[in-house]
């Protein structure tokens, strides 16, 4: 009897490392991040990867039991880099775009409400993006704030006298201290955290530009999508993703984290 | 940030940046000296095609060429993209770095009068010898000071990487520039790619040295 029930034990093991669960649990996931946009994703201080979005991921990758790997993109070059298999997901505080759903890439859930706003020295005594007629206004290159203010912003953006595009927030802001943009377009979480570091600046009180961030997966790839947005849920669900949204870093950004707020009502 | 820890963290991207600089040199260096001896061939078809070749390359950005050697095998062939991405860099490095020094040693083998190819002739040399121990020695010298510029050039344009995500030096300052919002790394890149640009040069006087032998 006790032989049998061994055999059986064997077999059923046997089977069951043949089967695409055990498989899928040795899987690595390798997230794409841009590794320069706190506070989502960054170099933190130890000068390890972190950042919301990096450790909802790990959240995620340990729920799952996958091996996680992190991938720093070139923001300009996300898509190439997603398509070319060099990572699975975009998932960086990345806004949704209908450009990205036409050309087929699967979205995920959008999780974070964002902002776009004007960011000016505090005693420059612009109170409104009305106020900015003619000045000099810097954006990030590749940002959403750049496609807001070619598209549906055009109108906003034709009163600027002149609209200043740099490869890193951080040049925008340089410029913005240094004297030589009147104001920086720029996300909002962005914004607070630059804000809170440096004196002198200060963000105008007008959202422009409601948008949502998600994570970004290849064409083929809604199972996968499927996947981390129910683990996303059941972390929401165990309080995991309400702790990771309490710490202090990510202040800036809790509020507008659409499954926190969306249970709270 | 502390300063220390930016620094390990960069030194760790220096490593990266020396692999794609020794790497492009080694590969480069001999690969131009092909082209060159293409682009002086006497069959005219030969020459016409390396020239066009030599204009693309040095008339197009060396980042527009990264992305086509690191994406465009995907694109094209659906071939996977190398998970390691010192490949591609080096690869498309050391093609563009071809392309300057063949018209480089051009310059230097053209440089030399008619009248010792017919001197060694008178003497005996057959063509090989006459290249490899009356030109080829001219040649090296005279093209150092040009050689020397390039390869200075290298060392900073090893920051393209970027491009394609290879985690370099300047990469990696970038990085930590606007993850602590300080422009502290973009100083101490600086310093890194003097401190190297000041050995190379201190290398390359060297060599410069040695070759003296005329004189």
């Amino acid at each position: 009897m006790k032989k049998t029930v061994l055999i059986l034990l064997t077999l059923v093991m046997m089977v069951s490392l043949l089967t695409p669960a055990a498989f899928a649990a040795d899987k690595t996931f390798i997230m794409g991040i841009d590794p320069e946009y706190p506070p989502f994703s960054y170099l933190g201080d130890d000068g390890e990867y972190t950042g919301f979005d990096v450790e909802v991921c790990k959240a995620v990758c340990d729920s799952l039991g996958w091996k996680m790997e992190i991938f720093g993109v070139n923001w300009d070059e996300k898509l190439v880099q997603l398509d070319s298999m060099e990572c699975d997901c975009v998932w960086s505080g990345m806004t949704i775009l209908d450009s990205m759903k036409e050309a087929g890439y699967v979205i995920s859930a959008p999780y974070y409400d964002n902002t776009q706003v004007l960011v000016v020295k505090a005693d420059s005594g612009f109170k409104s993006s009305k106020d900015l007629a003619g000045k000099i206004v810097a954006v990030q290159l590749g940002t959403s704030g750049e496609s807001l203010l070619n598209g549906d912003l055009a109108d906003m953006a034709a009163t600027f006298g002149n609209v200043l595009t740099c490869d890193s927030f951080l040049k925008c802001f340089t410029e913005l201290q240094g004297g030589a943009v009147d104001a920086v377009f720029v996300d909002m979480p962005v914004a607070a955290s630059y804000v809170a570091k440096h004196d002198g600046i200060a963000i105008i009180d007008e959202n422009l530009g409601a948008e949502q961030y998600g994570i970004a997966f290849r064409s083929g790839d809604a199972e996968l999508c499927k996947t981390v947005d129910d683990a996303v849920q059941a972390l929401v669900k165990d309080g995991t993703y309400a702790k990771i949204a309490e710490k202090e870093e990510y202040a800036d950004i809790v509020n507008n984290l659409l499954f926190l707020n969306s249970e709270a009502k | 940030m502390s300063l220390t820890t930016m620094i390990i963290k960069m030194s760790e991207g220096l490593t990266r940046t020396c692999a794609i600089f020794f790497l492009t040199l080694i590969f480069s260096l001999p690969l131009g000296m092909v082209v060159a001896l293409l682009r002086m061939s006497k069959v005219k078809i030969v020459s016409a095609v390396t020239r066009f070749i030599i204009t693309v390359l040095r008339g197009t950005p060396l980042m527009l060429q990264l992305l086509a050697v690191t994406y465009g095998p995907y694109y094209l062939f659906g071939a996977t993209v190398a998970r390691n991405k010192l490949i591609p860099v080096v690869i498309a490095f050391s093609i563009n770095y071809a392309a300057y020094f063949a018209e480089i040693y051009r310059g230097g083998i053209e440089s030399i009068p008619i009248g010792q190819y017919e001197a060694a002739e008178v003497l005996g040399y057959t063509k090989v010898q006459t290249f490899m121990r009356i030109i080829l020695p001219q040649v090296i010298k005279r093209i150092m000071p040009s050689v020397t510029n390039e390869v200075v050039t290298l060392v900073k344009d090893t920051s393209m990487a970027f491009t394609v995500s290879y985690q370099e030096m300047f990469t990696i300052g970038k990085q930590i520039a606007n993850s602590q919002t300080s422009f502290t790394p973009f100083l101490v890149a600086g310093v890194f790619y003097y401190i190297f640009n000041v050995i190379v040069d201190y290398v390359m006087g060297r060599i410069e040295k040695r070759l003296d032998y005329y004189k």
